[in-house]
């Protein structure tokens, strides 16, 4: 009996505990952080507001020097080449990532992360490397877009092969706004974690296991009991 | 004392490996794999019935199992979220983890910590390990619900002597999560 007692007390303080953080915390499938998503999919549980982020970049004898501007959450990060703007008697320049505070539904594009802006205060003369971090509660991005209008026509950038886990990399000869995700016309990268069946799919899935379990388990532990009673139960186990 | 440490140093040293391999894209179905296949090196030269793998009262562990399932997905589950559709390689690579972990943990380890100190130390030191063991793959705030997941494990290996049912929990809910 204190056994049930102590096992039952550890699965309600897992509960707790686990309720406590978005889901998928086990086996490191996912993104080290949680993504923080301006709309956030169903599955995403609690959800923090995306960051933006600022930088000045210092001008050395007329050129700008080698810089990455990010947002304080790491998930856009714009690296700019020495000499990179347009500076025109500047001693700084200044770049600012604002998170767009509406997710834009273009019909040709399904956008699996946040719509960031990035604006600087002189014009940008070099490309720029971009790199986004996407979650896995979402299928894999194939590309980045940019467009200058987020309500307007989004343009794919040149892609780039991907290396570190859930990041994509690209470059734009211009700022603007910036999101990943895949052509509408086409079916979900495959690769990635893909949910199925919305926010459904896990109820149903305990429903059956406790199903399972009361019909399974009712007569299992009857038979043992009727086993117990006849003396005729066999424990092999270890005594410890 | 010895073994306890050596096991204790073993899978801390393949579950660190496991995780900063896997934080490059390319190889994170290999770390999961041989990260599973490693662990489960651990339970090597334990008989069974020490790692709790005996075949009595067997429908009943693979009742428990499901049931161990159920509660570490409920959470999820009660937040209306949607299950992974996992591709077959992160899939297998899922099962290996899981089962090489509770081999580990749950098996070897805590049998060794049995030996050493009985129970307690072995439900302490195993869910304190595991809890380590994922630092590094898991933010911080994750780690509590691990812990807790540890304990809960950690302790139906104590109170029904069985790690068959850690095993399919773990597994279903390494695969639904």
């Amino acid at each position: 009996m204190k056994r049930l007692t102590l096992l039952a007390a550890a699965a309600i303080a897992y509960v707790l505990a686990a309720w406590m953080v978005a889901p998928g915390f086990y086996d490191g499938f996912g993104p080290t952080e949680p993504y923080r998503w301006t709309c956030p999919p169903p599955q995403a549980g609690a959800n923090t507001k995306p960051s933006s982020g600022h930088a000045d970049i210092k001008v050395t004898n007329g050129k700008t020097e080698a810089w990455s501007v990010y947002t304080s959450d790491g998930q856009i990060v714009i690296g700019f080449l020495p000499d990179s703007f347009d500076v025109a008697g500047k001693s700084t320049v200044s770049v600012d990532i604002t998170p767009l505070d509406t997710c834009p539904e273009p019909k040709d594009v399904r956008f699996v992360t946040n719509v960031y802006r990035i604006t600087s205060d002189a014009p940008l003369k070099k490309k720029a490397n971009i790199t986004l971090l996407f979650s896995n509660l979402k299928p894999h991005p194939d590309d980045i877009y940019r467009t200058d209008d987020p309500i307007g026509q989004w343009t794919l950038l040149e892609r780039t092969s991907q290396g570190q886990p859930y990041t994509i990399y690209s470059s734009a000869d211009k700022l603007g706004y910036f999101a990943a995700g895949y052509a509408s016309s086409t079916t979900p990268p495959p690769g990635g974690v893909v949910t199925i069946g919305g926010g459904q799919a896990l109820p149903i899935i305990v429903a059956v296991l406790i199903v399972v379990v009361v019909l399974a388990g009712l007569p299992l532990a009857l038979m043992r009991r009727r086993r117990s009673a006849e003396g005729t139960e066999d424990d092999d186990e270890e005594r410890s | 004392m010895l073994r306890a440490g050596a096991v204790a140093v073993y899978v801390l040293a393949v579950e660190w490996t496991r995780a900063l391999l896997a934080q490059n894209s390319r190889f994170v179905v290999a770390a999961l794999l041989l990260g599973g296949a490693a662990l489960g090196l651990a339970a090597l030269g334990w008989p069974a019935e020490r790692l709790g793998l005996g075949t009595s009262r067997f429908a009943l562990r693979v009742v428990g199992g499901l049931a161990l399932g159920a509660v570490l997905l409920l959470p999820a589950a009660a937040r209306g979220a949607a299950a992974p559709l996992l591709p077959a390689g992160l899939a297998a690579a899922a099962i290996a983890v899981s089962i090489g972990e509770e081999l580990a943990f749950r098996g070897a380890l805590y049998a060794a910590l049995d030996e050493l100190g009985g129970a307690p130390l072995a439900i302490g030191g195993s869910t304190l390990l595991w809890t380590l063991a994922h630092a590094l793959s898991h933010p911080p705030e994750f780690l509590v619900a691990v812990a807790a997941a540890g304990l809960l494990l950690g302790l139906w290996r104590w109170a029904c002597k069985d790690l068959v049912a850690p095993l399919i929990g773990h597994v279903i809910a390494d695969l639904a999560l």
